[in-house]
């Protein structure tokens, strides 16, 4: 499903997020990536999804190669990975229905269409009677699931996110974990990236440690 | 309805729902357009009413010569030969008494009293195309024809219409670097508008990007938005235009019959108000195109 063979990321300015990462994600895996702030977690996950590209390397996403589409092709490959960001990426100027509507909007869906599927994506995060709330009104909490609701909108086969349970109590964090298990059971590709141990204690399956821009060997 | 269809109209629709959004500011900005384009259009009509009321007059260098009324058909050939001759003449054509009536008939609204009339008051003529407009050439030529026997007459009056012609030419340059300058500034003032809504909505762009916005689905709401502005500033400044040559024209009506009938408004017709809200619109889809394309790389180089 995902594969990263050597694959490295310099940023503008010359600081290197990534180096010689070689990795392999197969269809239906759930993986968890560990490491402090700073290790690259964020950088691999942007990779994944199609968000970044590397600068030397290859980073295959459903046997797409990264580095040889075009703009307009990865922007297309990103319709079929949801993201959950670390800071939301919420727009704030419209309720939370039209957050979510944003993806399929993007993807000219019909309104009819579109409207079953939003209304869908937040009834499974448990935002459906919050529908007409404006971002603001919301808790962080609740603007998590509604970040959650518009990565799965769109029905990825891979679902990709960025320490979706930071700065949540661990109530709320093990609701948020149940959810992205929920997907994992129903056939999704899940990769979370986390630096907090009781997160880490809920996910099974698979591993990945990042120190320092490397994969830290087993 | 295809998805391509659907993402197009639903850029037309958020195009008219933005405008509508922030009443104000949009009159503010369609007005200044408006004003923009509608100078260049009231120049147009006025310029080109001039044009057809003087679009019968000869402003080739000419000479007419009238023979006398008793002139027979002897005498029109040995002038004529005479005429042809002459080194200044470029070309001769005769023009009939009878041919003279027809067309003062068919040009003037002078046919009824030319109806009443027993017999034909015009004398048969010779319209000689010279060789040059020089007077110090002209003059001698004029003389040795006015010589000719049976020959009445020789008016070479066509000086004032040359220069006519040269002015309404010179108001029609000047007219189009006009246009051209203010297209350029409708331009740039919707190009500004459109990158201001641009830095606003940088959020909503960069999320867009985020979650699988192509660049030209980041880029299609503001072109539409440049377009239906440049298309609704060409209406407004074609009903501008309108009143006030409709305010103008109701002046000249009244002075139109003391001189001649010929005088009056011509405005824009259909093939041109189309050309025009074309080109408003065009305009408008320019300036977004360059703003956005700016705007966008500049996101990108950041990002």
């Amino acid at each position: 499903m995902i594969q990263f063979s050597q694959v490295a990321k310099r940023y503008p300015g010359g600081h290197e997020a990534l180096r010689g990462v070689s990795l392999e994600v197969a269809a239906g895996e759930l993986i968890a990536i560990t490491g402090h702030s700073g290790a690259g977690k964020s950088t691999l996950l942007k990779l994944a999804a199609g968000i970044e590209r590397p600068t030397a390397g290859t980073v295959l996403v459903q046997g797409q190669n990264l580095g040889a589409l075009g703009e307009t092709a990865l922007a297309v490959l990103r319709r079929r990975i949801g993201f959950v960001f670390q800071d939301h990426k919420l727009l704030y100027d419209r309720s939370a229905f039209d957050n979510v509507a944003l993806p399929l909007r993007i993807a000219g869906a019909g309104r009819e269409e579109a409207g079953r599927r939003v209304r869908a994506a937040l009834d499974k995060v448990g935002l459906l009677p919050r529908e007409r709330a404006m971002p603001v009104a919301l808790s962080g909490g609740e603007q998590q699931r509604l970040c959650i609701a518009r990565a799965i909108v769109n029905r990825p086969a891979v679902l990709i996110a960025d320490e979706p349970t930071g700065n949540l109590d661990s109530d709320y964090a093990r609701s948020i974990v149940e959810l992205f298990l929920s997907f994992h059971q129903v056939g999704v590709t899940v990769l979370i990236s986390t630096h907090d141990e009781a997160t880490l204690g809920r996910l099974p399956g698979r591993r990945v440690a990042l120190a320092a821009g490397a994969l830290v060997p087993e | 309805m295809s998805t391509w269809a659907r993402l197009h109209f639903q850029a037309l629709q958020g195009a008219f729902g933005r405008l509508a959004e922030q009443p104000f500011a949009s009159a503010v900005s369609l007005g200044v357009l408006a004003v923009a384009m509608a100078l260049p259009l009231v120049a147009w009509v006025a310029l080109h009413s001039v044009g057809a009321a003087t679009a019968g007059l000869d402003t080739e260098p000419h000479a007419n010569v009238f023979l006398a009324l008793d002139a027979t058909d002897e005498d029109v050939k040995r002038v004529g030969d005479a005429l042809r001759a002459h080194p200044e003449s470029a070309s001769v054509r005769f023009v009939s008494r009878g041919e003279a009536l027809a067309e003062l008939k068919a040009t003037t609204h002078l046919a009824e009293l030319l109806a009443a009339m027993e017999r034909n008051p015009l004398p048969h003529a010779f319209t000689v195309r010279l060789r040059s407009a020089d007077p110090a050439r002209l003059e001698p030529a004029r003389k040795a024809w006015a010589a000719i026997p049976k020959v009445d007459q020789v008016a070479a009056d066509f000086e004032w219409a040359t220069r006519l012609a040269r002015w309404i030419r010179l108001a029609d340059r000047v007219l189009a670097a006009v246009a051209i300058a203010l297209a350029g500034a409708v331009a740039f003032i919707v190009g500004h508008l459109i990158r201001l809504q641009v830095v606003t909505r940088r959020e909503e762009i960069e999320v867009s990007q985020l979650v699988g916005a192509t660049a030209a689905d980041v880029r299609r709401p503001f072109l539409y938005f440049g377009l239906v502005q440049g298309a609704l500033a060409g209406l407004a400044a074609l009903a501008l235009a309108w009143a006030a040559c409709a305010w103008v024209a109701h002046e000249m009506s009244a002075l139109a019959p003391v001189y001649a009938s010929e005088l009056k408004l011509v405005f824009l017709g259909p093939i041109e108000l189309m050309a025009v809200l074309g080109a408003a619109a065009a305009l408008g889809w320019i300036g977004s195109a360059l703003a956005v394309g700016r705007e966008i790389r500049r996101f990108s180089r950041a990002g």
